[in-house]
């Protein structure tokens, strides 16, 4: 293992957030910021909240020695949890890491024509996959545990958990990494075997997968389900000893239950199991880190093109086509089906808290005031607001068939808007429905959400369409960009600036249901919304065609 | 012929500049109808700011550029509609199959489903696309993807095809093919601008050439013209272009390498 090679290819790695990031830092800023800067502050924070512990420590051991036996209590048992939270954190988020980088292939492709080795290529690459997110918190978790431990006495049992930590972030790395390039191996498989039908496929599979993972996130991060689970890692661990993932958190047990030889199996099993995590990983990078999917074929024999049903709904040939190429990009390109899951995602939260954790049926026929808006209103909107704020950055590289065409302003804001509308329609459609056989709002609540969802689904579109187009980023590498960030930025705020404009004739109507006062008719402030949602659509939409127009004209320059 | 017109490109004193470097430095330009006209020169000369000039695709400074007749910066779609392009590095919708981009291509030029069908036959058939064309583009090999943005330069029948490096990655047969199409469509009064650092090719089916460097032409004409202006008679358009941009000695560099 050659460690300056290690080294140099973390580096690279790292560099690489240049393309997420825009190349505007300069050089000693960005050394600065992102070496030092972020992982100093986490180091000052976490001894600043190891000391501030430590004090509340010591001050409750002299008044309330019951307070301190819990707050012992709970230190050992957040550090027996602490490898395994650090674990699935992890897991989470070098996995959302990959996911960002899937469609950059080529910027993590191993260097394969140099002198490097599968074992350094896959050690660089564990450990860059730890860079940000994971090295942080482990960075403020250590030294703020090794402080409070001062004050506790327990610094030999903070060292080792901290050891823990970082072991079950590596752990957490060779997974993903073993993931990785057993489902690039695997959806090739699939893809080849599928034939034809390998876009669909891939299109279902991509949103099962995205679901699955959102469910599994939201169970563990929101509500009590966090608790909960922090409890059980604690108490549950001793009983699934012999669950290799779970040998770390032993580990600590036995050392913390004085069992020498227990402590000394528990390290040495988990150090073997880590190495053999990573040789798993080197060796699958061996057989399969180079592969190459094969090529989907969609269709075959005699070619047929459609006259197709956008023609007949007034579009012209070109916009149509721009509709079409739209729809079958959406479904084909793994970083824009994300369009999909997210009104699942969204309406997924009101139900999951209002069914509760076991998925009970509601049985309240009162809908809770929150939960119109979160799933009538707020699907449609926020996929809005994405959707007009990438429809153009989404043409990527391939822009300049765009801009070689004969394609007018007109053409390109009235197809993208065209496309928004339908898709975020069929969203209102589905979470509405879901919504109304979940929840049974009264009809008269069910006529004014339908209706303010598409008033803003109107507005919003055609703001977030403007400003896509003013901010659009067509750089492919590592990622799709799509739109700078300082424009989504300002994007976000507009469109919120908009909904509460639109919403805002029903704040009278909120007040008198708070109040439980003689209610206000909603359908009257349904009115003024609408009067409200046509004006700020009239003007985004002409904002956007202007945008569009100069978009085209300064192209390239 | 397109009749008509006494010129399908002029460029009038253009300038672009890009920051501090000169892309485009007072080109006066002017290409005939019907004629395969080559724009030949090193690295970073300039050609193709220039030739993207010609869609609209870059602005220039100062200068008037027209396509048949017409201002590209008041009417940039109408020229676009006359032209077919074909960039240095096409980068193509990869999620669409070869069949689809090319449908795709037909409806955004208001090609007719009965023109298309015909025309992406023809040409999937005569540059061996056949049999992959209901592969995703995302499959194919630097070569196929080529041979794709070709095809969607030609398929709407332009009266001007704006080529850059056009023969990038062809296999000898497809190469073939093109030169000799690009030969066929002259005859039926087709403009073809193009840039190549295959100087044999453009030696062999350019009507005239003109030599870019540092963003200025140095020297445009037949390659008669050119070897008189070189003072080189009887040599070959590399000689000539290594004369003229300045890069002759080229026995010494490579000396100075191999030490």
């Amino acid at each position: 293992m050659n460690w300056k090679i290690v080294a140099h290819l973390i580096r690279v790695d790292r560099k690489s957030g240049r393309l997420i990031r825009g190349g505007r830092l300069s050089r000693a800023f960005e050394r600065k910021l992102i070496t030092y800067v972020l992982y100093g502050g986490a180091l000052v924070l976490g001894i600043a909240v190891g000391c501030l512990a430590g004090y509340f420590y010591n001050s409750i051991s002299i008044v309330d020695p019951q307070t301190k036996t819990l707050f012992d209590l709970g230190l050992v048992n957040l550090s027996l949890s602490l490898p395994t939270l650090v674990l699935i954190y992890s897991l989470i988020f070098t996995m959302m890491q990959q996911i960002q980088r899937s469609g950059a292939r080529f910027t993590i492709q191993a260097p394969y024509w140099l002198p490097i080795t599968w074992n350094e290529h896959t050690l660089a690459s564990l450990l860059a996959n730890l860079i940000g997110f994971p090295l942080i918190s482990i960075t403020f978790i250590a030294p703020a545990l090794i402080t409070v431990s001062f004050f506790a006495g327990q610094v030999g049992f903070a060292v080792l958990t901290s050891f823990a930590v970082l072991a079950s972030a590596f752990m957490a790395s060779a997974i993903t990494e073993i993931f990785r390039t057993v489902q690039a191996r695997f959806i090739g498989a699939v893809t080849k075997s599928s034939g034809r039908a390998a876009v669909w496929v891939r299109f279902a599979g991509s949103l099962l997968f995205f679901v699955a993972f959102y469910i599994v996130y939201f169970t563990l991060t929101s509500g009590t389900g966090a608790i909960v689970f922090v409890q059980t890692i604690a108490s549950a661990q001793s009983s699934v000893w012999f669950v290799p993932f779970f040998w770390l958190g032993m580990f600590l047990y036995s050392f913390i239950g004085g069992m020498l030889w227990q402590t000394l199996a528990f390290l040495g099993l988990s150090l073997l199991f880590v190495l053999s995590l990573f040789y798993a990983a080197v060796s699958l990078n061996k057989r399969f880190g180079l592969y190459e999917p094969p090529s989907i074929t969609v269709s075959r024999g005699v070619y047929t093109p459609r006259a197709g049903l956008l023609g007949r709904l007034g579009f012209s040939t070109t916009e149509a086509a721009l509709i079409r190429k739209d729809a079958k990009a959406f479904t084909r390109r793994r970083e824009l089906m994300f369009v999909f899951v997210l009104p699942v995602v969204l309406i997924m939260f009101p139900l999951l808290q209002t069914m509760g954790a076991m998925g009970q049926v509601p049985q309240s026929i009162a809908t809770p005031l929150y939960v119109l808006p979160l799933t009538f209103l707020m699907p449609s909107a926020i996929l809005a607001v994405y959707l007009g704020s990438v429809m153009i950055g989404e043409e990527g590289e391939a822009m300049w068939r765009i801009y070689s065409a004969p394609i007018s302003a007109k053409n390109v804001v009235k197809s993208k808007y065209s496309f928004i509308i339908f898709l975020s329609t069929l969203v209102i459609t589905v979470t509405g429905i879901v919504g109304v056989v979940a929840f049974h709002p009264s009809p008269r609540a069910t006529t004014v959400a339908f209706t303010e969802s598409f008033l803003l689904m109107f507005a919003l579109s055609a703001i977030s369409l403007s400003f896509g187009i003013k901010g659009s980023d067509f750089r492919e590498l590592p990622r799709p960009r799509m739109i700078r960030p300082e424009w989504s930025l300002i994007n976000l705020i507009a469109c919120f600036v908009a909904a509460l404009a639109i919403l805002a004739p029903f704040i009278p109507y909120a007040f008198t249901v708070i109040a439980l006062v003689p209610t206000i008719d909603p359908y009257y402030a349904a009115v003024v919304s609408a009067v409200i949602s046509i004006a700020i659509t009239f003007i985004a939409y002409r904002i956007a065609l202007r945008n569009a127009r100069e978009l085209l004209a300064k192209a390239e320059t | 012929m397109a009749v008509g017109y006494s010129s399908a490109v002029v460029l009038k004193h253009v300038v672009k500049s890009f920051g501090r470097i000169s892309a485009v430095d007072d080109v006066e330009l002017e290409i005939r109808p019907g004629e395969i006209f080559g724009l030949l020169g090193p690295n970073g000369s300039g050609k193709s700011t220039a030739m993207k000039m010609l869609l609209g695709l870059v602005q220039p400074d100062a200068g008037v550029v027209e396509v048949f007749g017409t201002d590209v910066k008041k009417d940039p779609v109408a020229v676009k509609r006359q032209v077919g392009y074909v960039p240095e590095s096409p980068r193509l919708y990869e999620f669409l199959t070869g069949f689809e981009y090319l449908d795709f291509i037909g409806d955004v030029f208001g090609m007719t489903t009965e023109e298309k069908k015909e025309r992406i036959s023809e040409y999937l058939k005569a540059l061996d696309l056949e049999g992959r064309e209901g592969d995703m583009i995302s499959g194919y090999s630097q070569g196929m993807k080529q041979k794709v943005a070709l095809v969607s330069a030609l398929l709407h029948k332009p009266k001007l095809l704006i080529l850059d490096e056009p023969l990038n990655g062809l296999d000898p047969k497809s190469a073939r093919i093109v030169k000799d199409l690009l030969h066929e469509l002259k005859a039926q009064g087709v403009t073809t601008l193009m840039s190549t650092h295959v100087l044999e090719i453009a030696e062999a089916i350019c009507d005239r050439i003109a030599i870019m460097y540092q963003g200025r032409i140095l020297a445009l004409g037949s390659m008669d013209e050119l070897r008189q202006k070189a003072s080189l008679p009887g040599s070959g358009l590399e000689d000539i272009f290594l004369k003229l941009t300045g890069a002759g000695d080229i026995k010494e560099v490579v000396e100075e390498l191999l030490k």
